[in-house]
């Protein structure tokens, strides 16, 4: 059972000083074990400029558990699979501490960000690029940014609602979404040519 | 460093002011102090006769059992004494330091807030596990078994203080005013003992401090003078006398008021609780948990080690046994 208590206090204290660092947590839907986290890209890095969302799913163990977490938005990154938005990060497994907070585990998200370790790389091609040709990789992180980082300031729950507010049935609109990335008008067009 | 044992040092306390605090019991602190009462009877007459705790430990649950649905009201209770005695156990020490003529008023006004339930201070912890309340108890009655003589050593040892203390005053120093001032509060705790161990002779110095640090008497809930001597800002050892101000002092000490693990309150044994010497502190069902799983520290990572702080076990061995009894029946239990 999730201590939902704690979850709650999480929220609160997110909250309340989300302008000093731009880390955001809110629930989907009402139960409180699917969260979406929300981080800014930081400043100096290929990421700059972006809105990067998280997808958080408390296990029933959670604090005893890490939460899982995976990027709903595209990046580019050696740590994080491109396809998957699957992360590479220590703490959110094996080193995972029930101190640790939905909050410091974002902020260590936004940390991996702007310190990749292509030496113990999720997406092997991107941490190639990497090693082999650093400026291509550092402007296609740079161009995945701009692409679906900045595509839209909504929410993927907003966007679920503005397609299905079009017509289209929920579940259709949210394999849509998924499979072009998060990017809503992409996700119309596949929508309208299916 | 605060540590289990505080809840032994303390139980004295809310014996002497006795008449005091019956006034103020509700009804349902009555009828469980009735039944301690039976229940040490009980269990002076069983180690007459058996000298061994295994009866007890049974009867133990049986009463608690009994006891099922005062338990959440002794738990509320127990709450509210940690957050009183918190910054009060501080204010308290610095009264004694100054005059120790002062501590039968605080210590009255400190524990003049708990219902005569709380004279039987290891049950706190059974307000939330039913099996480690008795066996905690067995180790825990072995100081109020010996009631009386505690009590009589506690009223000696404050008479012998007062006395010690009075004692060098008249001849050497007019202090009086000093003390007046430091207990109104104006005066400094540290600035006021320097000035003493100024004008006096070594000996005399010694005096004015109520415990020794190595006093086996000294209860564990004061801070150590070190610490006092240690801050770096003067202003923070201002004392006032209403002990609002120390409030601050749970962040100074580190002592967090809620679990970081659970957010749930630390009650006053948990709050005493210091599992890993990086001090790094949870509540015990939290720290349970993990020794369950992986058995690291969430603070440092490193594992728990298997004698949670050995340092303790040489300051009073019965706090000690008295914690390991507990974990071992939190073990047991389903």
């Amino acid at each position: 059972m999730i201590d939902f208590g704690r979850v709650q206090k999480e929220l609160q204290e997110c909250s309340k000083d989300i302008e000093a660092s731009g880390i955001k947590v809110t629930p989907k839907g009402d139960n409180l074990t699917r969260l979406l986290g929300t981080i800014p890209g930081p400043t100096g890095t290929p990421y700059e400029g972006g809105t990067f969302q998280i997808d958080i799913t408390l296990p029933d163990a959670y604090p005893f558990q890490p939460p899982k977490m995976q990027f709903a938005t595209k990046v580019w990154h050696p740590n994080i699979s491109s396809q998957s938005g699957a992360i590479c990060l220590d703490i959110l497994k094996d080193q995972w501490s029930p101190a640790l907070t939905l909050k410091t585990a974002l902020l260590s998200v936004q940390a991996l960000l702007s310190a990749p370790e292509p030496n113990d790389p999720q997406d092997a091609v991107v941490a190639q690029q990497y090693h082999k040709d650093y400026q291509t990789f550092v402007s296609t992180a740079r161009y995945w940014t701009e692409a679906f980082a900045k595509t839209s300031s909504l929410g993927v729950e907003e966007k679920v609602k503005q397609l299905v507010e079009m017509g289209f049935p929920e579940p259709i609109v949210r394999s849509a979404l998924e499979a072009v990335g998060g990017d809503e008008n992409l996700a119309l067009e596949r929508l309208c040519s299916s | 460093m605060v540590s289990d044992s505080i809840t032994n040092a303390s139980i004295p306390c809310p014996n002497v002011k006795d008449l005091g605090k019956k006034k103020r019991a509700n009804r349902s602190a009555k009828l469980k102090q009735c039944k301690l009462d039976v229940r040490r009877e009980q269990w002076l007459s069983q180690v007459k006769k058996k000298g061994c705790g295994e009866e007890w430990t049974g009867d133990g649950l049986h009463r608690d059992a009994s006891n099922g649905s005062s338990e959440n009201v002794e738990s509320r209770r127990e709450r509210g004494r940690v957050e009183a005695n918190g910054p009060g156990s501080i204010h308290h020490d610095s009264d004694l330091e100054l005059s120790p003529s002062n501590s039968p008023i605080s210590l009255n006004s400190i524990l003049g807030s708990n219902d005569s339930g709380t004279n039987y201070s290891g049950s706190g912890s059974s307000s939330s596990s039913s099996a480690d309340c008795c066996s905690g108890n067995i180790t825990e009655e072995d100081d109020e078994g010996g009631d009386d003589g505690c009590l009589d050593d506690w009223e000696a040892m404050a008479d012998a203080l007062a006395a010690n203390d009075e004692r060098p005053k008249p001849p050497s120093c007019p202090p009086p005013p000093q003390d007046l001032t430091a207990s109104n509060g104006s005066g400094m705790i540290v600035g006021g003992e320097n000035l003493r161990s100024g004008t006096r002779a070594t000996p005399a110095a010694a005096n004015t401090r109520a415990w020794r640090p190595d006093d086996a008497f000294r209860p564990q809930s004061l801070p150590n003078l070190t610490k006092h001597h240690s801050f770096p800002n003067p202003s923070d050892r201002r004392f006032v006398n209403g002990g609002i101000s120390w409030a601050g002092c749970n962040r100074i000490f580190n002592v967090p008021t809620s679990c970081p693990i659970c957010c749930e309150d630390l009650d006053l044994t948990d709050s005493s609780f210091l599992p890993c010497l990086c001090g790094f502190r949870l509540c015990l069902f939290c720290h349970k948990r993990i020794l369950e799983e992986d058995g690291r520290c969430p603070g440092c990572r490193k594992p728990y080690e298997h004698n949670p702080v050995e340092g303790e076990a040489s300051v009073q061995g019965g706090g000690l046994t008295y914690r390991l009894t507990r974990s071992s029946s939190l073990m047991a239990r389903p």
